[in-house]
Formats: structure tokens, sequence, C-alpha cells
């Protein structure tokens, strides 16, 4: 039996708790064990990260791939924002994304000559989210004092599309030119569906709230991807718009960079193997019929990572949440939006939260997400009074607590879930890097269902999400 | 409806002057007053108590850090209260603005479209007044703003910014059933499944609803 994975450590911020009261990990209950997502799915592709060579793999790979991009628009002195995202900062801890930021910096200045070149961080919903990571890895002083957070209510601009007037960040845009430093994690795939995945930033970390909000209550679950689309196609953007530098992810890892001055070609290849490989993944999660979740990660409570897919995913994992015909998944603000006062659906067709999830224990999770609906849809034990108190203390969350109940420890919560759902099956949402730390049944369980779903993955759902999104079936992974 | 259990508090030895917190106040409570203290800067943020909701804004994005969140001592609850107002103009002006009164605007608070389309209805004429009163918009204060801003269209109520040089909403975007056909069809091979997603709102928006508890 593999002994557990050492998950990603509590995190220091203003969103969650003290990392010295999370006295104990999931990981560490006893007769815990784990599983690699490379021999569930042997075809995963090879990481450079984590790997022996640390992040030094992530500054060559990054250096060979902008080695094809053209940089000639960017003259010596021209002003130049690199534009990055919280969400690259959660990944196995953030160093490698932290890295590739740096090396775009150091690769621009050299090549260009421009000496001008700014970090403008966006967030989600916590607005000090990135000023948070630039200090912690070092930013501002690596960018000579130009790295800042930015948040969707800083000062606006209006920003001119095909369907009308959109309004970005000013900061994001205050630059001759624009660098998009994203990742390809597939995250919140129950939002974006994996359509324009690449572009998506464009309608959110970059964008104000009125475009925000247009994406998810104005257009519908699956016509909302086209809000980023709208603003990265629109003159002002394309103007500033130099190129694209992506940390590309597998769940087991950071595979490649992958940049361009062409972003669909981007999106393209990152559309592909997200599918693929989460795919495979997500698949396999949906086979699970029942088992209790640990949240255990510095991060919101939709945002917690297993086997490199978020616990959002996890909820709804029991629809096929590529499958673009299904219109709504278990989880999204669209299918939150439509559950009347009596806590029933307002139509037919609106699918249930992951029945599968007999209980989920908040061992360490941040605030700064709107989390109640899976506290009313889940049973819930919050371990520890001073987290209870954080949540109701967060305006996003302040009936969060109405709808769960504290433990005072990991394990009085893990004792009382055993006994209350009667299910042997436990599934830590901790970010262990290139597995899941789980309890021995469900390793089993998962090892057993592994070959026919990766089978099934290939042969019958890829082929359909790709002709979906209007994407060539045959075309190979440049992995 | 939301509990409000916090409130904005300044550090005084910390505040510039600069009014950031002023610019992204969703209840409009922060305001620039003269500095008492010949020491300080001229001017600095005053507080209203009285409508602050204790939303966390200008304590994000003070670049100063000056201010911090202290909690109430007797917490209190804001709601407009639909039972006060005509149930059929309420329906009628949340499914003109191609909403479900029962749907849910704020993912925070849980607050539905009726109540919202109820706070308008007994005469709040801004989003400010409308945030005051029911706490949408001062959770995360993002994902509800379009649908207040498509209430108060409904209602013929122009969106007139309250601040002069404020940050707090800019204005009403598209919806799906505006989106152009030649844009649906430029890119209709791309999984944006517009039309079927507009018969899918159709749907929310035409639903009876439960209209069982508050």
């Amino acid at each position: 039996m593999r002994p557990p994975i050492k998950p990603i450590a509590p995190r220091k911020s203003q969103y969650g708790i003290d990392p010295a009261l999370v006295t104990m990990r999931g990981s560490d209950l006893p007769g815990m064990t784990s599983v690699l997502l490379t021999d569930l799915f042997p075809d995963l592709p090879p990481v450079i990260y984590p790997g022996p060579e640390g992040v030094a793999a992530v500054r060559r790979a990054t250096e060979q791939a902008l080695a094809g991009v053209d940089m000639s628009m960017i003259q010596p002195g021209d002003s130049v924002n690199i534009l990055a995202s919280h969400h690259g900062f959660t990944l196995l801890g953030g160093e490698a994304y932290a890295e590739m930021l740096r090396t775009i910096r150091d690769v621009v200045r050299e090549r260009t000559g421009t000496e001008d070149i700014r970090l403008r961080a966006g967030v989600g919903l916590r607005f000090r989210e990135t000023e948070e990571y630039i200090k912690r890895f070092g930013l501002d002083e690596y960018f000579q004092g130009k790295a800042m957070g930015i948040a969707p209510v800083d000062r606006g601009i209006p920003i001119e599309t095909e369907i009308g007037t959109l309004y970005g960040i000013a900061r994001a845009y205050d630059a001759k030119w624009i660098i998009h430093a994203h990742n390809s994690d597939v995250r919140e795939v129950h939002f974006h569906r994996q359509v324009d995945r690449a572009v998506k930033p464009f309608g959110m970390s970059y964008a104000r709230i009125e475009t925000r909000s247009t994406y998810h209550q104005n257009l519908g679950p699956r016509a909302a991807n086209f809000v980023a689309r709208a603003i990265f196609e629109s003159p002002f953007v394309q103007s500033k718009f130099a190129f694209t530098c992506f940390l590309v992810m597998a769940p087991n890892g950071v595979v490649r960079v992958d940049a361009d001055n062409n972003l669909y070609a981007v999106n393209d290849r990152i559309t592909r193997d997200g599918c693929r490989y989460y795919g495979k993944v997500m698949t396999l999660l949906g086979e699970i019929k029942d088992c209790i979740a640990i949240l255990d990660f510095p991060a919101p409570v939709p945002y917690n990572f297993a086997g490199g897919v978020i616990y959002a995913n996890f909820c709804g994992v029991n629809v096929d949440l590529f499958d673009l015909d299904n219109p709504l998944p278990p989880y999204t603000w669209y299918t939150e939006a439509y559950y009347g006062k009596d806590g029933r659906p307002l139509i037919e067709g609106v699918p249930p939260v992951n029945p599968a999830i007999k209980m989920c224990i908040h061992n360490y999770a941040w605030t700064g997400y709107p989390s109640a609906f899976f506290a009313e849809h889940i049973p819930t034990v919050v371990v520890g009074e001073a987290q209870a108190q954080l949540m109701r203390d967060d305006p996003q969350n302040i009936y969060y607590m109405d709808h769960a109940m504290t433990a005072p420890s990991l394990k009085a919560a893990v004792h009382f879930a055993l006994r209350a759902t009667g299910t042997e099956n436990i599934l830590v949402f901790d970010g262990a890097p290139g597995g899941m730390n789980v309890s021995p049944p469900l390793a089993e369980l998962l090892k057993a269902k592994a070959p026919a779903v990766s089978e099934r993955v290939e042969r019958e759902l890829l082929p359909r999400w790709l002709r979906q999104r209007g994407l060539e079936v045959a075309v190979p992974s440049p992995v | 409806m939301r509990l409000v259990n916090l409130l904005a508090e300044l550090i005084e030895e910390k505040c510039t002057g600069c009014g950031i917190c002023v610019k992204v106040c969703p209840t409009l409570s922060m305001e620039m007053v003269p500095n008492p203290n010949p020491e300080g800067p001229k001017r600095i943020v005053a507080i209203h108590a009285e409508t602050c909701v204790g939303c966390w804004t200008c304590e994000q994005r003070c670049p100063f850090e000056a201010l911090r969140m202290v909690r109430r001592p007797e917490p209190y609850t804001v709601r407009v209260p639909v039972e006060e107002v005509d149930r059929q103009e309420v329906d009628a002006l949340c499914r003109k603005a191609r909403l479900n009164p029962e749907q849910v605007v704020c993912f925070c608070t849980g607050t539905r479209a009726e109540e919202v389309a109820a706070a308008i209805l007994k005469g709040y004429r801004t989003p400010e007044e409308i945030s005051r009163h029911t706490g949408v918009r001062t959770g995360c204060k993002v994902e509800c703003t379009q649908p207040i801003l498509r209430l108060l269209e409904a209602a013929e109520i122009p969106l007139v910014p309250t601040l002069k040089d404020g940050w707090q909403l800019y204005g009403r975007t598209i919806t799906a059933w505006e989106v152009p056909e030649a844009v649906k069809a430029k890119y209709a091979s791309r999984g944006f499944y517009f039309d079927d997603d507009i018969a899918l709102l159709n749907r929310i928006v035409s639903a009876a609803g439960s209209r069982k508890g508050g």
C-alpha cells in the first residue's frame, strides 16, 4: 500500500485561518493511502514539474517556447503589461507559475530592449489574493516595483465589442502592449465547459464586475463563454495583444510551456489536452458512488484540488461536464440561481449535486467565494470554531454556517462521518501532487475502474467533446 | 436579505486621503471630509456607520491598509419585504427583465430577483440604495450587478452615477436575447450554443416557481 503523498501546505493568508491551527491533515488520518495518476492512466504525459530540476525546468521550457514567438512589435521604451491570474499561483504551490512570469520578463527585456515591463495580476473574488502572491514570490522586487494586483472593482475602461460595450480593468490595459500569461489547468470546467479556456481571463481576471456578471447572469451557461472572445476580438485588445504564454498542465503536473502570437492556436491545443486528460480523471471520479470528501487546501471551498480536479467539479461529476449537450452542470451559478424558495429546481432537468458525496469535512479551506450552496446541498462539518467564525465574518459566506455543523477536530469529524454515512471511501482534496490521498477501499475502486474509463474516453467521449468544440478528432497532442 | 454583522473602521494614521474607498463603496457609505488633524492629510475619509453593511470592499482596496472590519455589537438584518408590494407588479417587473421572480440573483446572500424588484417598486432608484436595503452587491460585489441593472432598466429608471468619478457601476451589458444573429452565425461551430441557452433561459423566466417560504 502506497503511503500518502505530502499535500500542499496551509498558507498564511487573510482568507484562511492561521496555518498553526491546522493541526492534522486528511493524509495524516490512520490507514490512509494514495494512488498515483500515472498508475491509473499510464498514458498521461510526462511532467517537467514537479521534478528533479525544480523550477529550472519551467524556465528552460519557457525560454524554448518563447524562442518561436515574434516580439518585433515591442520597441525599446515601449510599455508592456504581463497579464497574470491568481489561479496560476494555486498550482503545485505556485512557484512554477511565478517562474514562468519571471522568465517572460527576462526574455522580453533581452529581446526587445524595453525596461518598462509590468506585472498586472488579476483576481477572482478575493481582491488582495494576488497581492499576497506577489509578496510571497518576490515578484515586486523582480519586476522592479512594477508588480500589482488588480481587482474587478478597480477603475474600468469601456471596450467596444461585437456584442456591445463590455468593461475591462483600466490597469490591465494601461500599457502599449499586453502579454497574456496564463495556465491550462481545466479548473472551473463547470463554468467554462472547456470552451475558449485559453481566452477566458479576458472576460474574467482582466475584466470589471459588469463583464463578469454578464458571463454569470446574462448569456446562459454555454453562451457565456463568448464574453471573453468578444473582448479579445475587440479592436482595442487586438491593438495591444503581443503574444501569449501558457503553463500547460495535466492533472499530474506541468507538462510544457506553450507560447504563440496566435491565442487561438494555443486554445485549440489546450482544449484537446484538457478534454483528454482531465476528462479521464473526472469521468473516473464519476464512478465513485459514495464517499466522504475532505477539504484540506489553501483555497476557497470549490477550489480545493484532488487529482488535479477541483471540488466544485467533483460536485458535478455525476453529469458529463464536458458534454455540451448537457446545458446545466449540477453546480454552476446558473444552476444555483434556479433553485426556488422550496429548495427545489424551478424547472425539470436541473441535475442534483453529486449524490455520491455523502458528507464534506471542511478541515482547511478559505473564505472569499460564495459557498453556502455547497453546504446547503451536502452535509458539511467544519473543523474548529476559528474556521467557522471566519466563514461567518466573510460577506460571501454569511449563511454558510447556517447549513454546516462544527467538530472540534478532524478526527472527531471523520469518526462522525464514517458512522453517519456508512461509507469507507474517503477522498482528500489537499492538492497532493501527482495523485490522490484516499482510503484503501477507494484506492482499490479507482484502480479497478480506471482502464475501462480510459478506453471509454478515448473511443466514445473524447471524439464527441472535440466535435462539439469544432475541433478535428485526429490531430495528435504535441506532448 | 442580508445579515449586517460588521462595520468598516478607519485607522486614521494610515489614511492618506486618496479617496479610493469612496470610489468603490457599493453603498456610498464613505465620504471625504476635512481632516481636523493639522498634522495629517487635508482630507480624510468619514464612514457612515448607518449605511455601511460591512462588505469589506474598502478594506480590500485601500492601498494603505487604512481600513479594517470590526464586529457590530448589535447585528441586524436588511430586507425588503416582498409581501409589502403588489405581487403582480413584482412578477411583471421580473419577467420584463427576463428573470424569474424566484431565481437567486445574489449568491452570497441568497437574495432573489423578487426582493430586488420589490425594492425598486418601493422607490429605491439606484444600485446603491438597493444594496443598502437588500444586501445585494455587498458580498462578492461582482456577480449580481447585471440583474440589478436589468431590473432598474425594466422599471425605466436610468442608471445615473450618484458619485461623479466613482467606479461603482458603469452600465448594463448585453443579454442572451440581444446577441446579433450575425455573431451567432459567425461563431456557430465553437460550442457557444447561443440559441439553446436562450431556450433554457426562457424556460426559467416562464417557470411558475414554488412561492413557498420567504
